[in-house]
């Protein structure tokens, strides 16, 4: 029997915010614990939250780049369930009412656009961070630690309907949601600093069934990599278990990057019964038509629209992706070069494999000032023209990122420019075919790749200025071919 | 002529005029307390020897005629679910009794700014919650009118202390009138603003949509002095509201109504006698009376008691011994948070978390909470309509006179219909006052209820005043002459 694996991903990722989400403590992105706090954000008694507008704003403004319906009038709910380090023992967030509902994320996967179906995207405050000694679980810990710098710091949750296929279409969504708000500049998308964490709802189901299979959650990852492999594992944990008979059982389990396996952590009958209420202490949350549109026209270019621009000069889906998600910088670059140049692929090969190349070797993350897009373009405006061969081009872009020195200058003081006078060509081919007798003799007998070498002969004669390709077109009329 | 027994104006007067110092003022009410405290049980805590001097610079203000109004030198009872920078804020409870707040609710901040001196802070019922100030883990209050008797609740503290004159007036707060049930029981002025015009950051949250800081006072005129230095727009509460006040006629052009549904059943014959005699009064000024009736009020302590639960089961839910107050041990953390729970709380604390967890659970949430919150919202309808018909709602302000400790402590139900006249003004967010009237055949006060629509608290306060003049209620209690 074929089955189809159908995942629901929950997304959480840290808003940018200077300060937290109910309070105006600093957000800080530091080791040094409890630093950062007032009566607010511990659950003092009697302190009240007031909440941030501009994490309202931010994820207002992943709704809209979403696609999502923007409710007017949403609410503050708060979730209810006890742990250490939530200082309230509830959690304000949205519920029946969430900022946005109903969009879509354009994705790519297997170089082709496919969208994913987004159920709402709400907003939630985080919660502090346990460290528990021992075996790292509350239940056994001897003892807890905690830190509530990150209590309070605004996140946006985005909730994928039940429509991702595979691990690896997973990822894929991840990749372009983290670029999304990276664009949007609401966070710093940096997966290694927890700023996106995900779950993941996992179900097999048999190929030709209209209903889903029994669903479970992933908790605790924070990796592409973790996540494509829960996922994967998930999956043949559950194939597995069906085929084999067994019932499989709606829970909540937890991924072991260490083991590389998901061990269950509670089932539904133990899950928490969140008790959603409206937050008395938050009046409803009104969105005016104006305040919409204001942040509507502060929408930065989308990924997906990024893409089709890059598209627009003719690179291919694949190299719009991976050029649309690399830093703006780069894409301005590959833009004004390609203006001069009109070469799309070639251009696009300079910039993400050779510059970058470059800049990796001589470990810099931006090019030097007087680096510019017209230097670029003049390399490459050089080799199309056969003045320089692509070798010299190269030697010639490492130059100019380590010294302030026009690209003609180091062209000149390397004798790089290459030697098109014909008559000139044509005198040195000559030369070389008289001085290479026998081997002219056993290229008129048949072996062909011999002319090869009488190239070479041309180009070390002529000190590395001629052009190889009009070398071997003389060289073939000279010789008669 | 006794200094603690005069108004906030009169006083004001005296020490502008030189006559009396705030120091004087503030010894005589700690005289007061010297003898008043060990029967009554107001205050949790006393703050005589770190106000003297702030009593002292008020003295100096007041000679050198720089003072800072009315509330300057004024010594105010604070109820001890309200914070004030460095000192224990129980709320009456084992769970924060060593808990110190770092810092000032704005009310007190308010206060403050007015140069008002506290007295300490009052005894309550634990977490605001109870009619009686029962439910302390530091021991009940008593009625300064009749030791035997309750001094209503949850601020009781605060009316007993006021009635006492061991402080000129006093800060209560008020969820299902617990300013305005104690001021009745205790003789006393108790009024609870329009919802929103008192900031409650600071004030440790019972249900947070119902809560609301007031004055318990000797006369209106106190109570409003009281309420215009702690009233206004907070940044820090997102539930404050400007106080953009309306001006509602309370000379007679006013039009009265008195709600029917709460002259009936439940309500004693001397409850509604002191109404009575107010209508007649008012009727004898010219004033248009009208029996209306608002048939909600009936359904307003089951409404009450499934909202104020279901706040209370998350509001109360930080305190779990991780960061603060009580800590009880435990193998886990989990473990820890019950015992310090099952410790730290009383028994109608803990009442009233299961029932407020129950109606917010799974599947019974759209048949209680989700309920409850309709026919509130109906209920605060029906009040908008009838606010189009008249200005000021009359009734009792409490069933009966203040009972006797003990009487309904076994019995929750019959202690919650206590509050039957006292909370619908906060399911509809209205301003409320009640003013002293009369005493019952045991010489225990009973007080009438006014309300008016949400933002007309001055004009409340002006017509209330009215009555005030005509009933001229002896404020000072026999019980502790005995």
């Amino acid at each position: 029997m074929n089955l189809k694996p159908t995942i629901g991903i929950e997304t959480h990722i840290e808003l940018n915010t200077n300060t937290k989400m109910f309070c105006r403590c600093k957000v800080v992105d530091t080791d040094e614990p409890n630093i950062s706090l007032c009566p607010t954000c511990i659950g003092l008694p009697g302190a009240l939250p007031v909440p941030n507008g501009k994490a309202i704003e931010y994820i207002t403004l992943l709704s809209l780049a979403t696609g999502c319906t923007i409710t007017r009038k949403g609410m503050f709910h708060r979730k209810n369930y006890f742990y250490p380090d939530l200082p309230k023992n509830y959690q304000i967030s949205q519920f029946d009412l969430p900022v946005g509902e109903s969009g879509e994320l354009e994705i790519i996967l297997d170089g082709k656009k496919e969208s994913v179906e987004i159920e709402r995207v709400h907003m939630e405050e985080d919660t502090g961070k346990s460290t528990h000694s021992g075996t790292g679980r509350i239940d056994s810990a001897t003892s807890t630690a905690l830190d509530f710098n990150r209590s309070g710091v605004p996140l946006v949750e985005i909730v994928t309907k039940p429509v991702i296929q595979s691990a690896k279409e997973a990822v894929a969504y991840i990749e372009e949601l983290r670029q999304l708000s990276i664009d949007l500049n609401i966070s710093e998308g940096k997966l290694e600093k927890g700023n996106l964490r995900f779950d993941a709802n996992i179900s097999v189901a048999p190929s030709d069934s209209n209903e889903l299979g029994t669903k479970v959650e992933i908790k605790n990852m924070n990796s592409l990599k973790s996540l494509e492999r829960a996922i994967d594992f998930e999956i043949s944990r559950q194939t597995k278990a069906f085929l084999d008979g067994e019932e499989i059982i709606q829970e909540t389990r937890h991924w072991d990057e260490a083991k590389e396996l998901t061990s269950s952590m509670r089932s539904k009958e133990g899950s928490a019964d969140y008790r959603y209420f409206s937050d008395p202490d938050l009046p409803n949350m009104i969105l005016s038509e104006m305040f919409i549109e204001d942040v509507k026209n502060n929408l930065p270019k989308l990924p997906s629209e990024k893409r089709n621009d890059l598209m627009n000069t003719g690179l291919d889906l694949q190299q719009a992706n991976i050029l649309g998600k690399s830093d703006s910088w780069i894409i301005e670059l590959y833009f004004k070069v390609f203006d001069s140049t009109k070469e799309h692929s070639t251009t696009y090969n300079w910039i993400t494999g050779e510059l970058q190349g470059q800049m990796r070797k001589l470990d810099i993350n931006f090019p030097p000032e007087w680096f510019s897009a017209e230097l670029l373009s003049e390399i490459i405006g050089l080799i199309k023209e056969n003045k320089i061969s692509f070798t010299s081009g190269k030697t010639i872009l490492s130059e100019v990122l380590q010294k302030n020195i026009s690209v003609d200058e180091i062209a000149s003081n390397h004798d790089l420019y290459q030697e098109n006078n014909e008559e000139k060509i044509v005198e040195l081919v000559k030369n070389v075919i008289n001085d290479s007798e026998d081997v002219v003799q056993r290229i008129k007998e048949g072996e062909d790749k011999l002319v090869g070498f009488l190239v070479g002969q041309v180009i070390k004669n002529s000190g590395g200025s001629v052009n190889p390709g009009i070398a071997k077109e003389l060289l073939t009329k000279e010789l008669d071919l | 002529m006794e200094l603690k027994n005069l108004s906030i104006r009169q006083l004001n007067n005296l020490f502008v005029d030189k006559k009396a110092k705030p120091s004087e003022l503030y010894s005589d009410i700690f005289d007061a307390s010297a003898s008043s405290e060990s029967l009554l049980h107001a205050h949790l805590s006393l703050f005589e020897e770190k106000n003297l001097e702030n009593a002292k610079n008020s003295d100096k203000r007041f000679e050198k005629g720089e003072s800072t109004g009315l509330l300057d030198g004024i010594p105010i009872a604070i109820k001890d679910n309200i914070n004030i920078k460095g000192e224990l804020t129980t709320c009456s409870s084992k769970m924060l009794s060593n808990y110190r707040s770092p810092y000032n609710a704005t009310v007190i901040e308010k206060l403050n700014n007015e140069n008002a001196l506290y007295t300490g802070k009052t005894n309550l019922d634990e977490f605001a919650m109870g009619s009686s100030t029962e439910n302390s883990a530091f021991g009940l209050t008593k009625n300064p009118w009749n030791t035997d008797y309750v001094p209503g609740g949850s601020s009781g503290g605060s009316a007993a202390s006021v009635s006492a004159r061991s402080s000129i007036g006093a800060l209560g707060s008020d969820t299902g009138g617990s300013i305005r049930q104690p001021a009745a029981f205790c003789g006393l002025v108790g009024f609870k603003p329009t919802y929103g015009t008192v900031s409650r950051y600071g004030l440790i949250a019972f249900a947070s949509s119902l809560d609301q800081i007031g004055p318990i006072t000797k006369n209106v005129d106190d109570a409003r002095i009281i309420y215009n230095a702690i009233s206004g727009h907070d940044a820090l509460d997102a539930t404050s509201i400007d106080n953009n006040q309306t001006n509602i006629p309370f000379d007679k052009s006013a039009k009265i109504g008195v709600i029917k549904e709460l002259m009936e059943d439940g309500i004693s014959d001397e409850s509604r006698n002191e109404v009575s005699k107010v209508l007649e009064n008012l009727k004898k000024q010219g004033y248009q009376i009208k029996e209306v009736s608002l048939p909600l009020i009936k359904l307003s302590i089951s409404i009450y008691y499934l909202i104020a639960p279901a706040e209370c089961s998350a509001n109360l839910a930080r305190f779990d011994g991780v960061r603060y107050g009580l800590r009880v041990e435990g193998k886990t953390s989990y473990e820890m948070m019950q015992n310090t729970r099952a410790e730290g709380f009383g028994d109608e604390v803990k009442r009233r978390i299961l029932l407020g967890t129950y109606a917010l659970s799974a599947g019974y949430y759209d048949e209680y909470y989700g309920k409850a919150l309709r026919a509130r919202k109906k209920m605060i309808d029906e009040f908008s309509n009838i606010f189009n018909d008249v200005d000021y709602l009359i009734s009792p302000t409490t069933p009966t006179a203040a009972f006797k400790a003990g009487e309904k402590t076994s019995n929750p139900l019959e202690m919650y219909m206590s509050d039957l006249c006292t909370i619908p003004a906060n399911l509809a967010g209205l301003p409320a006052i009640s003013i002293p009237t009369g005493l019952s055949k045991e010489k225990l006060p009973l007080g009438v209820q006014i309300m008016s629509k949400p933002l007309t608290d001055l004009s409340l306060l002006n017509f209330s005043e009215i009555i005030e003049k005509e009933v001229d209620f002896n404020t000072s209690p026999e019980g502790l002459e005995k």
